[in-house]
């Protein structure tokens, strides 16, 4: 089970080796689940490299078939400031 | 009429269009997997009294998905046919508009629960999961979004779907061809101002069908026109707007002009996920309210029929009868197709003079209606346009492929499935007219071909006598 899924429009939106800006779901169960967060992270398609699983999916909903795996390293704050 | 959803819900059941579903429900797909089902087989409302992970919370699916609930929401009798019910609207709606009233907040159940500041958690309401694969939780897909222009001060209710993306920030599109867009747009964007919005979930039944109504007068006014008395009003906590008092859920908050985030996918109108996530408007909430156990509507959008097709397909279709005559055009009806996602429409008219099937296409893609819809097939005045079986005839045996079709490039909302990439991204339109008249040109006795039907080839004597001996023959009548 993936902890976390992110919607692209192609594979070269998650480059290995490079840290990349995602909006990223958090597929937690509760009440939280689907909570979107911002994150710069490091993604691999190596679903044991990292820590956390992650599906992927296309721009109109379709699952990629090997999930990925994600390690996230900080939040961004996508919000501008003077309306936070 | 009924002033709120619960009285409208009593009326369903009565009708036999409810079904209450008393078993837990998974807001993850199981609820939205009911709706889509229900659509689909055109069957009763569901009412789902008690949802996985939230107490209290109930749901209504498929609120006003036929014909019958839309004529139960107009106060009429359930078998009233589509004229009837047409008929009844558009009389209703050209009567004076109705003013509001604003009641006080003691009056006001959608103030019964008021959560603002920290403590608003769009995740404490819930958000189903309509579909899989879906980009998130869509809370507003049956309600209507409130704004107000800044310098006229004229209300706008539409409806823009709304996703959750996180506890205080949800995201959708906004087109600029929208009522509420073209202020947002307009006015708010180049002044870098945030436009103060509400998102009203579980509205009375005519209210919904005024904010998904193409008319220019104010929608508060319109459910009053509709409803026949002025609609009760309430002001909102933290923005300057007023809501419908007796409303299940209200969201408020601001559309932030210089920020866009990602949206969608979403199960749409068409039938597909066509449009791919992008980046959409942002809605910032900054308050929630709701009355007890507040009941969240949903319409799962998808194949034919859900309630915004069939609403859609009808407000559309009646407007556009009253600008054809307005214009002076003999038709004699218009009637859009809930089947067609409200992408193609029926019009009958007299063919008094060359050309009036073009005139009746330039004029419906030439207004502010033309975006949503891309087919118009016209009908001389003997096709019943109500009647499919008849209006697909004309279409196929009256309709010159190559003196009959004429096509143009217009405008159009980028969630045709047939568009490419590049003309999404420009909302450009392609449009189509079925011209199904015979040229005026041709001799009626000589040269136009006589129509071979029961009602049309035979003396009425003999229409009679076989009418008259039908059950002796042995058929049932």
């Amino acid at each position: 089970m993936a902890r976390y899924d992110v919607f692209i429009n192609s594979l070269a939106d998650l480059p290995e080796g490079k840290e990349v800006q995602l909006a990223i779901r958090d597929l937690s169960p509760g009440i939280h689940k689907y909570c979107y967060q911002d994150v710069l992270a490091m993604v691999s398609p190596d679903p044991e490299k990292y820590d956390e699983k992650m599906q992927v999916r296309y721009g109109r909903g379709q699952a990629h078939p090997q999930l990925f795996s994600i390690k996230i390293q900080e939040n961004v704050e996508r919000i501008p400031e003077r309306w936070r | 009429m009924y002033k709120d959803n619960r009285e409208f819900i009593k009326a369903l059941e009565a009708a036999g269009e409810l079904v209450t579903i008393d078993q837990e429900v998974d807001w993850d797909m199981e609820a939205g997997a009911i709706v889509r089902k229900v659509c689909e087989d055109k069957a009763p409302s569901p009412l789902m009294n008690k949802i996985k992970d939230y107490p209290g919370h109930r749901y209504l699916g498929a609120p006003l998905a036929n014909y019958r609930k839309l004529a139960i929401a107009m106060g009429m009798d359930p078998e009233s046919s589509i004229p009837e019910i047409a008929g009844e609207y558009l009389e209703r709606t050209n009567r004076e508009p109705v003013k509001p009233v604003i009641v006080e907040k003691d009056q006001a159940p959608c103030k019964e629960n008021i959560i603002t500041g920290d403590d608003v958690d769009l995740f404490t309401l819930p958000a189903p999961m309509v579909h899989e694969g879906d980009g998130g939780r869509y809370l507003a897909t049956w309600h209507f979004v409130v704004t107000k222009d800044p310098d006229k001060q004229e209300v706008n209710w539409g409806m823009y779907r709304q996703m959750v993306y996180n506890s205080k920030i949800m995201t959708g599109p906004l087109f600029p061809f929208s009522g509420g867009g073209q202020v947002f747009h307009g006015k708010y964007v180049p002044r870098g101002e945030a436009m103060p919005f509400a998102t009203v979930i579980g509205p009375d039944p005519l209210g919904a069908i005024a904010g998904s109504a193409p008319t220019a007068i104010p929608e508060p006014e319109y459910t009053g026109q509709l409803l026949g008395k002025p609609v009760e009003l309430v002001k909102c906590e933290t923005v300057d707007l007023e809501v419908p008092a007796n409303a299940e859920i209200i969201i408020e908050g601001y559309i932030l002009p210089d920020v866009s985030i990602e949206e969608g996918p979403f199960g749409e109108y068409t039938g597909y996920r066509t449009s791919p996530r992008d980046t959409r408007t942002v809605y910032q909430v900054t308050a929630i309210t709701h009355r007890n156990d507040p009941i969240t509507t949903i319409s799962n959008m998808g194949v034919p029929t859900d309630e915004g097709q069939l609403l859609r397909s009808f407000t559309l279709g009646l407007e556009m009868d009253r600008m054809l005559r307005n214009q002076g055009i003999p038709i004699t009806g218009v009637y859009m197709l809930p089947e067609s996602t409200h992408h193609l429409v029926v019009v009958g008219v007299k063919p008094l003079y060359t050309n009036i099937a073009a005139q009746i296409a330039q004029t419906v893609f030439g207004s502010s209606l033309g975006m949503w819809f891309h087919m118009v097939v016209v009908v001389d005045d003997k096709t019943d346009i109500y009647n499919f079986n008849e209006v697909l005839h004309a279409l196929s045996t009256r309709c010159h492929p190559v003196n009959g079709i004429h096509v143009w490039q217009g405008v159009g909302t980028p969630l045709y499935p047939f568009l490419s990439a590049a003309e999404r991204k420009k909302s450009v339109g392609p449009k189509v007219l079925f011209d199904c008249t015979f040229p005026l040109d041709w001799d009626p006795l000589s040269e136009v071909p006589r129509l071979v039907s029961f009602k049309t080839v035979y003396p009425q004597e003999i229409q009679d006598k076989v009418l008259a001996n039908w059950e002796k023959y042995g058929f049932t009548k």
